[in-house]
């Protein structure tokens, strides 16, 4: 029943668009129906779902009894499936709207939607969950546990939402294997070179299958060879349907992304 | 996330921090190793009081009749009091005094009441000591001196209330000969009555002790003490009914006691040959012996009362004569409590041990917070609860002090033979282990609670930014 709403709207939509006379309508709504239902392209949604859509947000710090205002009326969507560069120099307050983006932060006013859930009125517990089930997070330093083996890094984010070992292992089998870290399950972070390190943080970031990859100068350690292959590796992750974010102050990098937006000041320009 | 989970994310830091670990659980090793000691030092005290109280019957009075020595008394006043008055109360030695007959000032007036005592006891004493100590006063020169007599024991019998039976003992040295002796040896030798196996419940390796009989007739038996048996014949089977000569007279050996041990006070009973107390008085002691009474108190919570009838009923017979009156109860109830203070002293120190133990938890898992703040930062981000967070900083605490715990209660038994080789008697315990072990986790825990409360608050971008 959903996928006829859709094919209704899509042909509502044409309509729409091409001001079409009644009688003329008729006509290429068959066609419209007739095209669907034959090339069976039932997904097809044309009112693109926003996987995160904020609106004026502001953010301010206290600092040495001096406000400062890291972000102002920040409005930013991101369509589902898209891969969105977000551009700007240190201290125009990128960091500050990934953290407030990946829900590590609260933000003083505005409206933020992720996956359509209103991240304003989360509590700490609940902000912690959202964290876990719909944010991968890729950061520049990696941040594995090292402590840990590769393994037990990449289940972390399912063990940490009840999953068993054995459970989270077996679920994560498919990712290893697609970043080729299936040789390196046992070897601690410090055995690995930085590109293998980041592969490890991605692998982790993917497990939990977020709605949104967010990616904090995910290449900024690394050379420009493994960078490129980083970002390569994005682009096949990106291929696959996966929403990512990416913050980053180098233009090369951002240019790997579908569109992306500049931050300046606390200001988005589009 | 599962608790399996967590313990074995625990598990994993432990393993990593061996070292660490070690470190940190020195002070709860050291604090568990002090409660199982303390615990078991305890109980040796206790067990050692026991078995030195366990041939003493609870209700006993010992009743003596100390001689003060003029020379040991050191005060002029003796001299000048007379020698008719010797033993003034201020001459006596220390202890709880208690003149029931006046003071010093009196003196003149009892003087002539001793002169005119009928029963030829000339000890012009005053008052009774109590519960003093019983050092060796010998005789008092130039002094007629009190022997205290079975008539006394039979008076204290029928005057004294509340008492289960009475009976009179001395002991004396006298050389003995016989066996596998090779020359004459000097044995304590105890004048008993045949109750006194019973007031001091004593146990036979064999035969029996001495009977009514044996004392009416002044037979010439005696029982051995176990180490006595041994040194004279080689064993108590031996020694039986085998004979030993006692200042050249021969006695039966009618019987040998088990070994007793260290006893609190008085004669050492495995060193010692009993004899009936008539026969004692006709061979070997003669007018020498200077004989205690002991009563037995029938009422444990009246032994004050009985005492103090004791000294009435004596105080008679003796009007001013100065009696040293023992009872087993305080003497228990003090060697007791000087065990109590010790327990409680090595308590305290355990529990001081256990504070610096805890502290110096606190401070590692604080150092250890603050090394993997980036850590828990990490997991914050991918969503580890604060819950979380705070179960597996305290389950390390915990474990690090489990950890502890065992090691040292491992280490108590390794100190033990240690410690009893410096002659303090160590009972090891499950009671004592079990506490040590519920100390050492209940103080890694609560010491852990903190820092492990400051880990689970830290925000993650902060945590995340830490260098």
């Amino acid at each position: 029943m959903a996928k006829f709403n859709f094919s209704l709207n899509i042909c509502a939509e044409f309509i729409y668009y091409h001001k079409v006379n009644f009688h003329y309508s008729t006509l290429v709504l068959y066609n419209v129906l007739k095209y669907i239902c034959e090339r069976e392209v039932w997904y097809i949604d044309m009112t693109e779902k926003k996987i995160i859509k904020m609106e004026k947000i502001n953010k301010s710090y206290q600092k040495d009894k001096e406000n400062l205002h890291i972000l102002k009326d920040v409005s930013l969507e991101v369509r589902e499936g898209e891969f969105l560069a977000i551009l700007g120099p240190s201290g125009s307050g990128k960091s500050t709207l990934m953290n407030i983006i990946g829900c590590m932060d609260i933000f003083d006013s505005g409206e933020y939607f992720l996956n359509g859930i209103s991240i304003a009125e989360k509590n700490e517990k609940q902000l912690t969950n959202i964290r876990n089930q719909e944010i991968g997070f890729i950061f520049q330093k990696y941040h594995l546990i090292p402590t840990y083996t590769v393994l037990q890094n990449v289940v972390m984010p399912l063990l940490l939402r009840g999953m068993s070992k054995e459970e989270a292992v077996e679920y994560c089998m498919d990712i290893i294997q697609l970043l080729g870290l299936d040789q390196r399950l046992k070897h601690k972070p410090a055995e690995l070179s930085g590109g293998q390190q980041q592969r490890v943080a991605i692998a982790r970031a993917l497990v939990g299958e977020p709605s949104i990859l967010l990616a904090d100068e995910p290449t900024g350690a690394l050379d420009s060879k493994t960078g490129k292959e980083i970002m390569e590796l994005f682009l096949k992750v990106n291929d696959a349907g996966k929403t990512i974010i990416l913050i980053t102050h180098d233009k090369q990098i951002a240019s790997y992304a579908d569109r992306f937006v500049t931050i300046q000041d606390g200001m988005i320009f589009l | 996330m599962k608790r399996k989970e967590i313990l074995r994310l625990v598990w994993i830091n432990l393993i990593q921090n061996k070292f660490k670990v070690l470190l940190t659980s020195v002070g709860i090793i050291i604090g568990a190793a002090t409660i199982v000691m303390v615990i078991a030092i305890g109980r040796g005290g206790q067990m050692d009081v026991a078995e030195q109280f366990k041939n003493l019957n609870a209700g006993a009075i010992d009743i003596s009749y100390e001689m003060a020595k003029e020379e040991l008394s050191g005060k002029s006043g003796v001299k000048e009091s007379g020698k008719s008055f010797g033993g003034l109360p201020e001459n006596l030695p220390s202890g709880e005094r208690m003149p029931f007959n006046g003071d010093s000032q009196n003196m003149p007036s009892q003087k002539g009441e001793n002169f005119s005592n009928n029963q030829g006891k000339t000890g012009n004493f005053g008052g009774f000591v109590r519960g003093g100590d019983s050092s060796d006063f010998s005789d008092r020169m130039n002094q007629e001196k009190i022997t205290l007599t079975e008539e006394d024991v039979d008076e204290l019998e029928v005057f004294v209330p509340d008492i289960s039976s009475v009976s009179i003992s001395y002991t004396t040295r006298s050389n003995v000969d016989g066996g596998n002796l090779e020359e004459e040896t000097s044995y304590t030798i105890a004048g008993v009555k045949s109750i006194y196996a019973e007031i001091s419940n004593l146990s036979f390796q064999v035969g029996e002790f001495i009977i009514d009989s044996n004392e009416e007739n002044k037979d010439k038996v005696c029982i051995l003490g176990a180490s006595v048996a041994k040194e004279i014949f080689g064993s108590a089977i031996d020694a039986y009914d085998n004979t030993i000569y006692i200042d050249n007279r021969p006695y039966v050996i009618n019987g040998v006691l088990e070994e007793v041990g260290t006893v609190s006070s008085g004669i050492s009973m495995d060193d010692a040959v009993f004899i009936p107390y008539s026969t004692g008085v006709k061979y070997i002691a003669g007018d020498e012996v200077n004989p205690t009474i002991t009563v037995i108190a029938s009422d444990l919570n009246n032994i004050d009362g009985v005492m103090k009838d004791i000294e009435t009923v004596l105080a008679e017979s003796y009007p001013n004569a100065e009696f040293t009156m023992t009872d087993a109860g305080s003497k228990m109830e003090a060697a007791s409590e000087s065990n109590r203070t010790l327990t409680m002293l090595l308590f305290t120190m355990a529990f001081i041990v256990f504070i610096v133990g805890g502290i110096g938890i606190m401070n590692v898992l604080f150092v250890s917070v603050k090394e993997r703040t980036k850590e828990i930062g990490i997991l914050k981000a991918i969503g580890c609860s604060r819950k979380d967070i705070l179960v597996e900083f305290l389950l390390e605490a915990c474990f690090i002090s489990i950890f502890g715990g065992m090691v040292g209660v491992a280490a108590s038994f390794g100190v033990t033979p240690i410690v009893e080789l410096i002659n303090i008697r160590v009972e090891l315990s499950a009671m004592g282990i079990g506490l040590a072990l519920v100390f050492a986790i209940i103080t890694g825990t609560i010491f852990g609670i903190y820092p492990a409360w400051k880990a689970s608050n830290l925000v993650p971008v902060e945590a995340l930014s830490e260098e």
